[in-house]
C-alpha cells in the first residue's frame, strides 16, 4: 500500500511555479527522501499533501484518503514538522505541548521520552529558545503522538550533530515500528543515513526517483592533488569516470570524479609521489546538475528507478 | 467550534483584551464621575460656543448637550469610544487569519486535527467574546457608578445601549475578519477596515453640512451610532439594527466560506 501518492500534482502561485505535474508514490514503512535545492518545490509539495494549499491541478492521497483542504481527520494520523519553525513566541514549550494534546485529545505518548532524548526544557518561552531548541520543540510537537506518517521538512536544520543523530534514531525506531517517513532535505549525508528511496525535484518537477544506493553511486567527488614533480592533466583525464580535469599548476591537478571511479583515480595518483591531496564530496546540488541538467526525457536507471 | 483553539486564542490575546477592557472601565468611570461637575446646562453653554464643525466631529449635532446623552456622546461614546473599540477589534481580527498565515503560526495550527470551518468559527467566537467584554467594560460602569453621580440610567436603556454597541463592534470585527480571510498579512485588512471607517466617519461629518454626503447615510454604520439618543430614551432606528446585524452576519459567514477555500500557508 502506498502511504502517499500524487498524480499530476501542480501548484502555481499566480504565474509563479511551485510544483508541476508531480506523480510519485511512497510505500508504507519507507523513509522517502524528497530532495532538491532551495526553491525546487519541496515545501509546496508538502503543504499540498497536508491540505494547506489548494493544488492548481492534479490530486494526492495520503494514508488512503484523498487530500482536501478540510482534512482534519487525516491530520490526526500525520505528524508534521515545518522547515521554517514558526510557533507562538510568547508561549512556552509546555504550553505548546498542552495545546497540541488538546487538539489530539490525549497527551502524546512519546512526549516525556522525546523531551529527555532531545534534552529540552519546555518551561521556557519560545522567544527565549535558540534556533536549534525551537527545532527540537517542533520535532517533539510533530512526533510525540506517534503518527502513522511523519512528514519532516528539513528536520535537522539548526541542530548540532548529537541532536541530528537523535533525530535519525527516532526516525529509524518509528520506521521499525511500521511508521512511514517522508523527509525533505538538501543534505546528502542525511539522506544517506536514513532514507531508502529518494525523489529528486528540480524547478518544480520530479526529475528522478531512485534508491539511495544508486544515488550514492552517482555521487561526485572533487579531488585536488599536488605532486612532488610536474604532471600532465592526461594522468587523470584518461581514466573512466573522471570529468573536467584542470591543471591548477605544473604539479597540481583538480578533477571531478564520479562514484566508483574514485578507486582507480587513487591508484593512479599513488603511482606518483604525492605532496598533498584533498578530496571532498560535491554538494547534492552539484550531483543534480551533473546528472540531470537538461535531461527532461524519461529513462530507466541502473537500479530500476526512473529518471524523468 | 474547537474549545482547545478557543482557549488558546483567548490566552494569546489575554493582554490586549485585559488592557482594552480595563481602559474602557476607567474611561467610563471617569466620565461618570465628571458628569456632575461639567454636565448639565453650564456644560451646554460652554460647548455651544464651539463652531458647529467642531461639534460635529465629536457627534454633538444630534442630541442636546444639556442632556445626559449629549454629554456622554460628545465626551466619550461618540468618536472616542468608536476609535477605542474599533482599534481593539481590528487588531485582533486582522491577525486572526491573515496575520497568522503571514507569521507562519497558521501552518502549525492547521497541521493539527482541526477543520478550517471549526477554526474560522472559533476565531469568530473569540471576536464575539472580545466584543462582549468591551461592551461590558464600556457600559456596566455607568450603571454601577452612575447612581453616586446623579446618573440613573433605566435598565431598558442600558440593555439597548449594550446590545446596539455590541452589534456595532460585531459589524466592525466581522468586516475585518472577512478581509483577514482574504488577504495575507495583518497590515492590509487592518488598513482597509480602518480606512473604510475613516471614510464613513468623514461622510457622516460632511453630511452635517452637505446634502451630497447624505448618499452614504443608509449604509453608514458610523452615522447610525448615536449613543446619546439611546441614553436620552429615544428608540434606535430599525434600519440601524438591520444594518449592523446584516454586516456582522454576512461578513462572518463570508469569512468562514473564504477561509475554507483559500491557501493557508
Amino acid at each position: 500500500m502506498d502511504v502517499i501518492s500524487t498524480s499530476g500534482l501542480t501548484k502555481y502561485y499566480g504565474k509563479a511555479r511551485g510544483v508541476e505535474d508531480l506523480t510519485m508514490a511512497v510505500p508504507q514503512g519507507a523513509v522517502y527522501g524528497f530532495l532538491g535545492p532551495n526553491g525546487a518545490g519541496k515545501t509546496t509539495t508538502i503543504r499540498c499533501l497536508l491540505g494547506m494549499l489548494k493544488p492548481t491541478a492534479g490530486s494526492s492521497s495520503v494514508l488512503g484518503e484523498r487530500v482536501t483542504l478540510d482534512g482534519a481527520a487525516l491530520r490526526r494520523r500525520i505528524g508534521y514538522v515545518a522547515g521554517e519553525v514558526r510557533l507562538y513566541e510568547k508561549e512556552t514549550g509546555r504550553w505548546h505541548l498542552d495545546y497540541v494534546a488538546g487538539f489530539r485529545g490525549t497527551k502524546g505518548p512519546l512526549t516525556a521520552e522525546l523531551l529527555e532524548r532531545f534534552d529540552l526544557d519546555p518551561s521556557r518561552r519560545v522567544k527565549e529558545l535558540s534556533k536549534g531548541n525551537k527545532q527540537k520543540l517542533a520535532l517533539i510537537l510533530g512526533m510525540a503522538h506517534d503518527p502513522e506518517l511523519l512528514i519532516l521538512d528539513e528536520p535537522t536544520s539548526g541542530l548540532d550533530p548529537l541532536n541530528q543523530e537523535a533525530v535519525y534514531s527516532v526516525i529509524e525506531e518509528r520506521v521499525a515500528a511500521g511508521r512511514t517517513v517522508f523527509l525533505s532535505s538538501h543534505v546528502l549525508s542525511e539522506v544517506e543515513r536514513v532514507c531508502d528511496k529518494v525523489g529528486i525535484i528540480r524547478s518544480g518537477r520530479l526529475v528522478a526517483e531512485e534508491g539511495v544506493k544508486s544515488l550514492l553511486g552517482k555521487r561526485l567527488r572533487e579531488v585536488e592533488v599536488t605532486f612532488a614533480d610536474p604532471v600532465e592533466a592526461s594522468l587523470l583525464g584518461e581514466l573512466p569516470g573522471v570529468d573536467s580535469v584542470v591543471a591548477v599548476s605544473d604539479q597540481s591537478l583538480a578533477a571531478r570524479v564520479r562514484g566508483d571511479a574514485i578507486d582507480g583515480v587513487l591508484k593512479r595518483i599513488a603511482s606518483r609521489k604525492v605532496s598533498d591531496i584533498r578530496i571532498q564530496h560535491a554538494s547534492l546540488e552539484d550531483v543534480f546538475l551533473e546528472f540531470y541538467r537538461g535531461d527532461d526525457a524519461t529513462h530507466a536507471n541502473d537500479e530500476g528507478g526512473e529518471v524523468r | 467550534m474547537s474549545w482547545t483553539l478557543l482557549r488558546g486564542t483567548l490566552h494569546q490575546n489575554r493582554v490586549s483584551i485585559f488592557w482594552f477592557s480595563f481602559g474602557l472601565v476607567l474611561y467610563s468611570w471617569m466620565m461618570t464621575w465628571f458628569y456632575p461637575e461639567i454636565g448639565g446646562n453650564e456644560y451646554a453653554e460652554l460647548v455651544e460656543t464651539m463652531p458647529a464643525e467642531v461639534l460635529a466631529i465629536f457627534g454633538g449635532t444630534e442630541v442636546s448637550f444639556a442632556s445626559l446623552g449629549g454629554y456622554f456622546q460628545t465626551e466619550y461614546l461618540g468618536l472616542m469610544w468608536m476609535v477605542i473599540v474599533a482599534s481593539a477589534l481590528i487588531i485582533y481580527s486582522a491577525k486572526a487569519f491573515a496575520g497568522e498565515i503571514a507569521e507562519g503560526t497558521m501552518e502549525f495550527v492547521l497541521s493539527q486535527p482541526v477543520s478550517r470551518a471549526r477554526l474560522a468559527i472559533t476565531r469568530i467566537a473569540v471576536m464575539v467574546g472580545y466584543s462582549l467584554a468591551l461592551a461590558a467594560a464600556s457600559f456596566v460602569p455607568i450603571m454601577v457608578f452612575g447612581p453616586k453621580y446623579d446618573i440613573d440610567l433605566p435598565w431598558d436603556t442600558f440593555w439597548t445601549l449594550f446590545a446596539f454597541g455590541l452589534l456595532f463592534m460585531l459589524a466592525v470585527g466581522g468586516f475585518t475578519l472577512m478581509l483577514s480571510a482574504i488577504f495575507r498579512g495583518a497590515g492590509k485588512p487592518g488598513a482597509i477596515a480602518a480606512g473604510v471607517l475613516v471614510v464613513l466617519w468623514i461622510a457622516d461629518l460632511v453630511s452635517n453640512f452637505s446634502e451630497a454626503a447624505e448618499l452614504f447615510d443608509p449604509t453608514n454604520i458610523v452615522s447610525y451610532w448615536q449613543p446619546g439618543k439611546i441614553i436620552n430614551g429615544d428608540p434606535v432606528d430599525a434600519a440601524a439594527w438591520w444594518l449592523y446585524g446584516g454586516v456582522a452576519l454576512v461578513s462572518a459567514v463570508a469569512a468562514v466560506v473564504v477561509f475554507r477555500r483559500r491557501d493557508a500557508a
